[in-house]
């Protein structure tokens, strides 16, 4: 998914539980619809999370790639 | 015998903790900051199965069931601060141990604070505090039969009188009710399902109770508080326990198995005051779990299978100081 334009970056490695799901939801919600959101984890649990959650509230997940050793990047389509 | 048994226990724990994502700050604060529920079932699996395990054990004469005591102020004023701590923390008293096994520096120092306070709760400079906080203490002569002799903590069939098989048998029907029959938050991901978290929990709560009451000189089964406490006391002269054991055994499994699915680092916070958020937030956990005498464990997962009224106070102020600090922290716009 390296083509797809990212609008806004979220890093939020090495973050306490549960900074990065709450941050993600902040995120989407001050974003425009169709934007795209990368976020930047390394926590195992929100990286299961983050998507359920955000597909719940209507938005699309495009990718969850795995960037480095326990690190991951979820791209996500605002509704 | 007793801390070799402890050690193996938590190793168990450990890789079920760790794999199992199960940390029950995370388990009760979902239910309300994102209307999400699979921690939260995995939970309840597990203490249903433990309400009918436990007592099995006891009529097979393999255990005897030992309940908390009924501490009405003590549980609801250390639940409360409990509660808080967790959220604070980033994670509950197993929530925390296990994450120091997978590399989140946050969890080493609520860690170590949980732990410096806990002993200083229970032997030092808190002791009179906390005593005066915990008020009267209350037990009961026990009734024999599934459960131990001596003095217990008083739990719905001693108080109403009944054979204890009955509240376990409604209470557990209460809960499979509810998690196989109400709706389940998704999840996916290389993390264990939760039905398999909330079964191997439960059997590793069965594990404990056996090798903590035959070789730890401990009547209970999971616990953490008492671990951490028993591994400060060492420094001082004390002698490694049961307890004490569990804990490096839940540090190397979580560790082991985090290593094993590639899901150890070293991980830090960008703003260095989330370290001093995680410290308040582990002296509240050592506090308030002694104050309560027992944490999300050893109260939660472990003493509300007993039906014991202490336990179950306990854990319904851990849920309410809970939801408290995850609203005011991050419930806010």
């Amino acid at each position: 998914m390296a083509d797809v334009k990212v609008d806004k970056t979220l890093d939020v490695r090495g973050e306490v539980c549960p900074v990065p799901d709450v941050e993600t939801k902040r995120a989407l919600k001050k974003m425009e619809s169709g934007q795209v959101l990368e976020v930047l984890i390394d926590y195992p649990l929100s990286k299961e999370r983050i998507p359920a959650n955000v597909k719940k509230e209507g938005h699309e997940v495009l990718a969850i790639e795995e960037v480095g050793n326990s690190e991951w990047r979820i791209l996500i389509r605002k509704k | 015998m007793g801390v070799f048994t402890g050690f193996i226990t938590g190793i168990l724990f450990g890789i079920v903790l760790q794999r199992g994502r199960l940390c029950f700050n995370s388990a009760i604060r979902d239910l309300k900051l994102f209307k999400d529920n699979y921690l939260w079932k995995a939970v309840m699996l597990g203490i249903a199965i433990e309400t009918l395990l436990f007592p099995l054990m006891a009529q097979a004469g393999w255990i005897h069931l030992n309940p908390k005591p009924f501490i009405p102020v003590g549980d609801i004023i250390g639940g409360l601060l409990f509660g808080f701590g967790m959220v604070l923390a980033g994670g509950c008293a197993s929530g925390v141990t296990y994450r120091t096994g997978e590399g989140l520096t946050t969890a080493w120092l609520a860690a170590i604070f949980y732990g410096l306070f806990g002993a200083a709760s229970k032997y030092g400079f808190l002791k009179p505090v906390v005593k005066f906080l915990r008020g009267p203490v209350y037990k009961i002569n026990s009734p024999g039969g599934i459960y131990t002799e001596g003095k217990i903590g008083p739990t719905i069939a001693t108080s109403l009188h009944i054979n204890p098989w009955i509240p376990a048998i409604i209470f557990a029907a209460i809960l499979l009710w509810y998690v196989f029959g109400t709706k389940t938050s998704e999840r996916s991901g290389k993390g264990f399902n939760w039905i398999t978290t909330g079964i191997l929990a439960a059997l590793v709560g069965g594990l404990a109770y056996y090798t903590s009451s035959h070789f730890g000189g401990r009547n209970y089964p999971l616990g953490i508080t008492g671990g951490w406490i028993n591994i400060f006391k060492t420094f001082t002269g004390g002698k490694l326990n049961w307890e004490g054991g569990e804990i490096l055994g839940i540090i190397i499994g979580a560790f082991l198995s985090a290593l094993a699915s590639k899901e150890f680092k070293l991980r830090m916070p960008r703003n260095p005051m989330a370290y001093v958020q995680v410290v308040v937030g582990g002296a509240f956990l050592g506090i308030g779990a002694v104050t309560a005498s027992g944490c999300n464990i050893g109260n939660f997962f472990s003493g509300v299978p007993h039906l014991a009224w202490g336990s179950l106070l306990a854990s319904l102020f851990f849920v309410l100081g809970n939801w408290i600090m995850a609203y005011w922290l991050y419930g806010r716009r």
